[in-house]
């Protein structure tokens, strides 16, 4: 909501001419001048399905192995030989059928683990901060997707490029495409209806009041000026393209059937936003949490197959994400409250496939019972920037306000060791441990680190350290009085999802 | 206070009400001071309407979908026509309010009945003390269903916490204003409740009796102790004045006065009444900047259209609901994106600019079109046909073409029309001929007068309000 503050704030300060197109003009502009969607991009597009209410990681990705997951979750846990099995000790929801042949055929990279520091458990303040890739404290009132669409299209919101920059199907627009001077995003349920509506719309360049009121009428004038721009181009695609598959009759298959037909009738677009709505499930989650799993994993596969027969899969990334995982254990009421970290899935023919990520631990869980995260969100935003769209290492550090660590979802791409690693932490001294330890360790920006000790079996035993850190060196004693002797790790974490590791000895 | 004036009246009137007809604006009038207009009629006690049928009182049973279904219908235009007949009486806004912040869903909570006890609360507190409508809230059938209430356990179980979490985040404090673990601690107190038929049932077996600390105060709480103490919260009363400032100013809070409000409501003990009658009166409300920058909600453009046109007396069919003039009202709604009883998620609709996307604008062109031309853009018939020749003629200027656009442009417009957009009208009117010569009885009048209607809806400015 301080999103329109600002807009109007800054729509005051620039006098209101950034508005100043008319519905016939637009389609004259010589827009191709200023566009360079096509050749940043090389065509690649990005489908994303965000997954509305928080969606239960753990009955998604089931640790099968993990007494403790069936200890935490006694009435709807999934057993061990219904769940599909993926590997020794993991197997995906009996529900997704679709996605574990996709899995199988090395075109799903599951990402384990992935949240952020000091997590928020608010459907809407977590849902904010993953579309604006903001940090958990932090309030921004634009979506990512956004920044790099601004960034692809300088031009706007002067001259609107020839065809959409981003397309949500639904009502609702998603902050995700909400830039600074307004809205990226063509939002529509149908083609051909959204056509017929809008024909008989016109614009005029009539100067709006200089009030708040005039304001509001500028961005409602953006809007129809953006829709009347789009909606023949859109029919006009939807017309020539195709499906090669019939689509599950749901909400979220219908959706996917017009992304597929609008890539298939050559629109430009790079990115779709589709959504599927009920993953709240606070009670009696076992029905529920089924059928929804159903629709994404049938929806999605029949997807990938699509444009696979269309020829179309190089250039198509799929992502799916939700505002947070679940609680690990289950209420009283047979369902999951708010959680923290949980699996995401990257899909297409151009990933890798396979697990990235340590199974969800268990044990070591934060003050609220919640699993604490292994990756940043932003890390794989960074890596579908970088690996999928080709984007310029600045660039995407100015999308996501710094740089975060790419992991390797992508084919070709292998996880760097990072040379340029924003923090550091030396050996310990001294060592072997006697009684008192010292920690050097620095961090080159402002972030949250956590120094965490580890024994053998990979559990964390003490948190030294789990704070903000503004940039600088930092020096921690520890004592190690009451550690029986034996070999332990120290590792240093930041919110970047750099990470450190090495080992001590306490011999006493 | 802001005197009393066709400018002022107008401004209040489309903000308190779902629009409103030329006579309530007449009425409105009479009326000798904003003062005098604003307690004794805006914010009168009125008597609480009959039901919209005997199955209220029926006990809810399962698997009755298409029975529900069309109590839902008849329910929801049993509604959208107390806003229509609503007059000068800003009741049934408060009622929506209400709605809006103590969400529920109906694909959620299933029984009408439930939904339709929800409201009366929400009718018998429209003006009254939100203390105690927060109490009676927490333990109200369709919140225990929706917020998982229902059966949750504190004595040797886990409790559910999402009602706890809701509570303190949407309905009192705002985010950031409590603890993971105040959320937990509430959800103890919170349990021990089922629904039993059309009754909220206690079991205080199921509460465990330990002591609870929440928001820094120790005890073996009650719910309605848990409720007093949200209430006590600093942020509570500014959580409160601001969501009711943004729902009627549309934009954000101007913090300053929004402290003149929290005064208002904590010395008056959260009672609406005298907060209503403050902020109602109040040069902020009445400021020049803030005039017509609110966007229509899509409950507010569809009644307020029907007040315009003076579409006053459409058929509720009880006995056959679909056959009711109200149907294409409810199928808009959906696709406006408010459907009453199903809002998105349960922190409700958040309003303005976010009614707005390139979809929704456009099917509010498509509404406001079909109700000139009787029909659906997909061709079948509706209820509503404007007969724009006898409609016209009820304004003195018809004949006028010039006084004409004056006058109407005064009606459909919050915010002045520039002489542009009047001549943009003014042509559509008169379709190359000259304003001389034009009157309602000349030929092709009735489909240029439609033209012009629809015109003027499709303007952006037909959206503020």
């Amino acid at each position: 909501m301080k999103r329109h503050e600002f807009l109007r704030q800054l729509g005051l300060i620039s006098g209101g001419t950034m508005f100043s197109m008319g519905g016939i003009q637009l389609n004259a502009m010589p827009t191709n001048l200023f566009n360079k969607n096509l050749e940043a991009t090389n065509g690649k597009i990005l489908v994303i399905i965000q997954l509305q209410g928080g969606n239960d990681g753990l009955n998604t990705v089931i640790p099968i192995e993990d007494s403790k997951y069936y200890t935490a979750r006694k009435t709807i846990n999934i057993k061990k030989e219904e769940t599909l099995k993926i590997n020794n000790t993991l197997g995906l929801h009996p529900s997704l059928v679709g996605l574990k042949s996709l899995y199988d055929n090395d075109k799903i990279s599951i990402v384990q683990n992935v949240g952020y520091a000091q997590p928020d458990r608010s459907h809407f303040r977590s849902t904010d901060i993953w579309l604006s890739a903001s940090d958990s404290k932090q309030q921004i009132y634009e979506g990512w997707v956004a920044r790099y669409l601004e960034n692809q299209n300088p031009s706007y919101p002067g001259i609107l490029p020839t065809e959409p920059m981003a397309i949500q199907l639904g009502s609702v627009e998603s902050m995700l495409l909400q830039g600074k001077f307004g809205s990226l995003g063509t939002v529509f349920e149908d083609p051909n209806l959204f056509y017929q509506l809008i024909s008989g719309s016109k614009l005029d360049n009539d100067p709006p009041p200089n009030t708040i009121a005039g304001e509001e009428l500028k961005f409602l004038r953006q809007v129809a000026a953006a829709s009347i721009q789009y909606s023949e181009a859109i029919k006009t695609r939807a017309d020539k393209g195709k499906n090669s598959l019939t689509y599950p009759n749901t909400n979220l298959g219908r959706q996917l059937s017009i992304v597929s037909k609008l890539i298939s009738g050559g629109l430009t677009t790079p990115v779709y936003l589709t959504t599927i709505n009920g993953f709240d499930t606070h009670a009696n989650q076992l029905t529920q949490h089924a059928s929804l799993l159903k629709q994404v994993s049938d929806a999605v596969s029949i997807f990938q197959q699509d444009i696979e027969a269309l020829g179309l899969a190089e250039n198509v990334t799929l992502m799916t994400f939700s505002e947070f995982g679940r609680r690990v254990n289950e209420n009283g009421t047979t369902g999951t409250d708010h959680g923290t970290a949980a699996p995401l899935f990257v899909i297409g023919k151009s990933v890798k496939g396979g697990i990235l990520g340590k199974n969800p631990n268990l044990t070591t869980l934060d003050s609220s019972g919640d699993i604490i995260h292994e990756f940043d969100f932003r890390q794989i935003y960074s890596t579908i920037l970088s690996n999928h769209f080709g984007s310029k290492k600045e660039e995407v550090q100015n999308i996501l306000f710094r740089d975060f660590t790419k992991l390797a979802i992508f084919k070709g791409t292998t996880v760097v060791e990072s040379n340029n690693s924003t923090i550091d932490i030396a050996q310990n001294y001294p060592n072997p441990v006697f009684f008192d330890t010292k920690f050097n360790y620095f961090t080159t920006q402002n972030q949250h680190l956590r120094l965490s000790l580890i024994d053998l079996r990979g559990k964390e035993i003490a948190r030294i350290k789990n704070e903000m850190h503004t940039a600088g060196a930092y020096s921690v004693t520890y004592s190690a009085v009451d550690l029986p002797n034996g070999i332990y790790a120290y590792s240093l974490q930041a919110e970047n999802g750099d990470v450190k590791t090495l080992r001590m000895v306490v011999a006493k | 206070m802001p005197i009393w004036n066709i400018a002022t009246a107008k401004h209040l009137l489309s903000r308190t009400l779902f629009g409103y007809t030329r006579k309530d604006l007449e009425y409105a009038l009479t009326f000798s001071s904003l003062a005098d207009f604003v307690d004794q009629e805006l914010l009168k006690e009125i008597d609480i309407p009959a039901p919209p049928g005997t199955w209220i009182t029926e006990n809810p049973i399962v698997d009755n979908g298409t029975i529900d279904g069309q109590r839902y219908r008849a329910f929801n235009y049993w509604w959208y026509d107390l806003m229509l007949k609503e007059k000068t009486s800003m009741r049934e806004k408060m009622v929506l309010l209400l709605h809006n912040h103590f969400t529920s869903q109906r694909s959620d909570v299933n029984y009408p009945q439930h939904m339709y006890n929800q409201q009366k609360l929400f009718r018998k507190y429209a003006f009254g003390n939100l203390r105690q409508l927060t109490k009676e809230i927490t333990i109200d059938p369709a919140m225990l269903i929706y917020l998982n209430g229902r059966g949750s356990r504190s004595k040797n179980a886990v409790p559910n916490e999402n009602y706890a979490r809701e509570v303190m985040e949407l309905f009192t404090l705002g985010v950031g204003n409590y603890t993971e673990n105040d959320i937990k601690e509430a959800a103890k107190t919170f349990a021990g409740w089922t629904v039993n038929g059309l009754e909220a049932k206690f079991d205080a077996n199921r509460v465990s009796t330990d002591a609870k600390t929440i928001l820094g105060k120790t005890g073996n709480f009650t719910y309605s102790q848990t409720i007093d103490i949200l209430f006590d919260q600093p942020a509570c009363a500014p959580f409160i004045c601001k969501k009711i400032y943004k729902e009627f100013i549309g934009i954000d809070p101007n913090e300053n006065f929004v402290n003149k409000m929290v005064k208002v409501l904590k010395d008056n003990d959260f009672n609406l009444k005298p907060l209503l009658s403050f902020f109602l009166k109040s040069d902020e409300f009445f400021s020049t900047e803030l005039i017509g920058a609110k966007i229509k909600s899509p409950t507010e453009l569809m009644i307020g259209t029907l007040k315009i046109f003076d579409f006053m007396n459409p058929v509720i069919n009880y006995e056959d609901v679909a056959k009711s003039d109200y149907a294409y009202i409810y199928d808009s709604s959906k696709t406006l994106q408010q459907q009453l009883f199903e809002p998105p998620n349960v922190a409700g609709w958040p309003g303005q600019r976010d009614w707005i996307s390139s979809t929704t604008f456009a099917y509010r062109n498509g509404f406001s079109d079909s109700i000139i031309n009787g029909k659906k853009l997909t061709g079948g018939k509706i209820a509503f046909f404007l007969k724009a020749l006898d409609y016209s003629r009820t304004f003195d200027s018809s004949e006028n073409a010039v006084k004409f656009i004056d006058e109407i442009s005064a009606v459909f417009f919050q915010i002045p029309l520039s002489e542009i957009k009047k001549k943009i009208l003014l042509d559509t009117l008169l379709e190359g001929t000259i304003a001389q010569n034009y009157s309602t009885y000349v030929p092709m009048a009735e489909i240029r007068l439609q033209k012009l209607y629809k015109t003027m809806m499709r303007l952006p400015e037909y959206q503020l309000s």
